[in-house]
């Protein structure tokens, strides 16, 4: 770890002597607004994925006495349509929703990477076929296709499996291309031209040597796009082609604003996850601010 | 620039082909088809829904339905809603100047409100007023569009009544007259503004940094030292600077507008193209599913198109070829 001091004209010369990764870490470390983020998000996902632990409730149990029951000491945020207690359903649609962020935003890093990075190393007709079709990827309008696709599926192919799926598959194009505009300046470099020449095979020389230098760029993308996998979910939820709605997430949740009824009369039943929801996608995107700005050599802070 | 956009338009044909092949696959591969659902199994002699396949062709071999299908396409003829009774192209005329409306609308506020706080937070960095524009924006970056609708629904609908929450126009009024057009503004106002939310954060995001850093460049310096007002600095000089990498930004507004009509349309049941889509996949209404498939997907080929073309017109450093 490195030694925090406030004096910063102690901190100017110890930049000197540290790696990237070191300053980058410091920065990060200064940005209240990042860290005030990175910790309510730990903190979410924490108690997200403790639910089971934190409360006894049962999710799925239909209670008539208990329909549509105001805030109180017993049900902390209500209870919905059906009865159930509001408060247990957002720490369970919490886990549902950022379980699918989470897959889809490894699954799409991945295969852009190994796209972008294949594309971007090899060049030529490799990189033309490659970009040609990642084009052609980028080309479906993204919530029509997830809609069509989805419904194909459904019922078949268990509902989150099938969402995760379809959600990555469309949405690789923008970390390939990406990858492959940050290898290609990369690849000029000598050190590149030095690994090829004592013979390092191309997989060696792509995981080794280029990737840790573009990986500042993949992990502020992979930010962003948590972000964005987490609402494009949260939409398809809503719209009642996303998580199945046996499953609770935050999307699903808010699907019951659609009827008039609870939205204007029943406000707790749906304004907690549309709020839970804005201020998670607030702090990801702080942190990706932060993170951007960290691994950016010319904010000087 | 006639050569480069003449031949991205050709490039566009392989393209519009190999999509067409897979909206035609997709909506071959989804369960059922639009007779199962709509008659009774029960009351129906099966001999007759089998002979209704027969005509509609749907026991043809899948090259012929597909050539069948795109031959048809080519020569404006869309199929028939299986939902409706009606042509395709008939409930596309009824919904499609909805959508485009919406659409304009949401555009045109987009930039006002954009450009106003953009200049505004631009010409005054880190005071307070920026700095409430910039908190503005990080909200605006952050509610997804869906959740706006329904806030602005609860506020502005049921709490304050300023604002109709469901159609595109009062019913009963006469088509052509004043109030009718009032009322069709009125209805569309609180959609545009949702929809548009992400880009007016983004637009008013990026002219403001824009403007911060153009007004640090030399040319600015020269104008100042040459007794130019700040306002006239601000206006011209640097006004014109600032807009040229927003005009690029057209092209994609015209998917992102294509993606958010869906959610938006649903949350204030307006009848567009959106919700006709959405009510096509529920209805299995293949033929008009697969045609507003189409649709969207040449709309956002065209977008992306139109966002290469206007990069090359507004710098010409960028060739084109």
């Amino acid at each position: 770890m490195v030694n925090v001091t406030a004096d910063t004209g102690k901190s100017q010369e110890k930049t000197i002597n540290m790696s990237p990764w070191a300053i980058a870490r410091r920065k990060f470390l200064r940005n209240k607004l990042a860290m005030i983020s990175s910790f309510f998000l730990l903190t979410v996902i924490i108690i997200s994925f403790l639910a089971p632990y934190i409360t006894t409730a049962d999710i799925s149990k239909v209670n008539i006495s208990q329909m549509s029951l105001e805030p109180s000491g017993e049900h902390w945020l209500g209870t919905d349509k059906s009865g159930r207690d509001i408060f247990t359903r957002i720490l369970y649609g919490g886990r549902v929703s950022l379980l699918v962020g989470m897959s889809c935003t490894a699954l799409v890093i991945l295969f852009g990477t190994i796209v972008g990075a294949i594309a971007g190393f090899y060049g030529g007709f490799v990189d033309s076929a490659l970009m040609r079709f990642t084009d052609f990827v980028l080309n479906f309008p993204f919530l029509v296709f997830v809609i069509v696709i989805g419904a194909i599926f459904q019922g078949q192919i268990d509902g989150l499996t099938i969402l995760i799926a379809v959600i990555s598959l469309l949405s690789w194009g923008g970390v390939a291309r990406i990858v492959r505009s940050k290898i290609l300046a990369e690849k000029e470099n000598e050190y590149i031209l030095a690994a090829v020449s004592i013979g390092c095979k191309p997989s060696k020389v792509i995981i080794k040597h280029l990737l840790p230098n573009v990986l500042s760029t993949i992990i502020v993308q992979a930010t962003i796009l948590f972000a964005g996998l987490i609402v494009a979910e949260s939409g398809l939820s809503y719209l009642g082609y996303g998580v199945p709605q046996t499953i609770p997430s935050w999307g699903n949740m808010l699907s019951a604003s659609q009827e008039s009824d609870v939205l204007a009369n029943k406000p707790w039943i749906w304004m907690p996850p549309a709020i839970i929801l804005t201020v998670t996608i607030l702090s990801i995107n702080f942190i990706g601010e932060g993170l951007k700005d960290a691994f950016n050599p010319k904010s000087n802070r | 620039m006639l050569k480069y956009t003449i031949r991205r338009l050709i490039g566009m044909i392989p393209m519009l082909l190999l999509i067409s092949f897979v909206v035609f696959l997709l909506a071959k591969a989804m369960p059922g088809d639009s007779l199962s659902g709509e008659i009774d199994p029960l009351n129906t002699n099966p001999q007759y829904i089998e002979e209704m396949r027969e005509k509609l062709g749907y026991n043809d071999p899948l090259p012929v339905q597909y050539f069948n299908w795109v031959s048809g396409f080519l020569q404006g003829d869309f199929g028939k809603s299986t939902r409706y009774k009606v042509p395709v192209s008939t409930l596309l005329a009824e919904r499609l100047p909805n959508t485009i409306f919406l659409g304009v609308t949401s555009l045109v506020i987009t930039y006002i409100l954009a450009f106003a706080m953009g200049i505004f937070a631009g010409r005054r960095p880190y005071t307070i007023g920026d700095n409430i524009i910039g908190g503005l924006n990080y909200l605006g970056l952050a509610i997804p569009s869906f959740i706006a609708g329904v806030f602005a629904i609860y506020f502005f609908s049921f709490n304050l009544g300023w604002i109709p929450y469901a159609g595109s126009v009062e019913v009963g009024l006469e088509r052509g007259t004043f109030e009718y057009y009032v009322s069709r503004v009125h209805h569309v106002l609180m959609p545009a503004i949702v929809l548009g939310l992400l880009g007016t954060a983004s637009y008013t995001q990026f002219l403001r940094n824009d403007i911060i850093e153009n007004s640090r460049k030399d040319f600015v310096r020269t104008a100042r030292a040459k007794g130019t007002p700040t306002s006239k600095i601000y206006n011209v000089h640097i006004m014109r600077n600032s807009i040229i990498p927003l005009i690029t930004f057209l092209g994609f507004d015209i998917a992102t507008l294509i993606s958010g009509a869906i959610i938006t349309e649903t949350i204030f049941t307006y009848p567009g193209i959106g919700q006709l889509f959405l009510e096509s996949v529920g209805n299995r209404d293949y033929p008009t599913l697969m045609v507003i498939t189409m649709m969207l997907s040449t709309l956002t080929l065209v977008g992306n198109l139109v966002a290469d073309i206007l990069y090359g017109v507004v710098d010409p450093r960028i060739r084109l070829d």
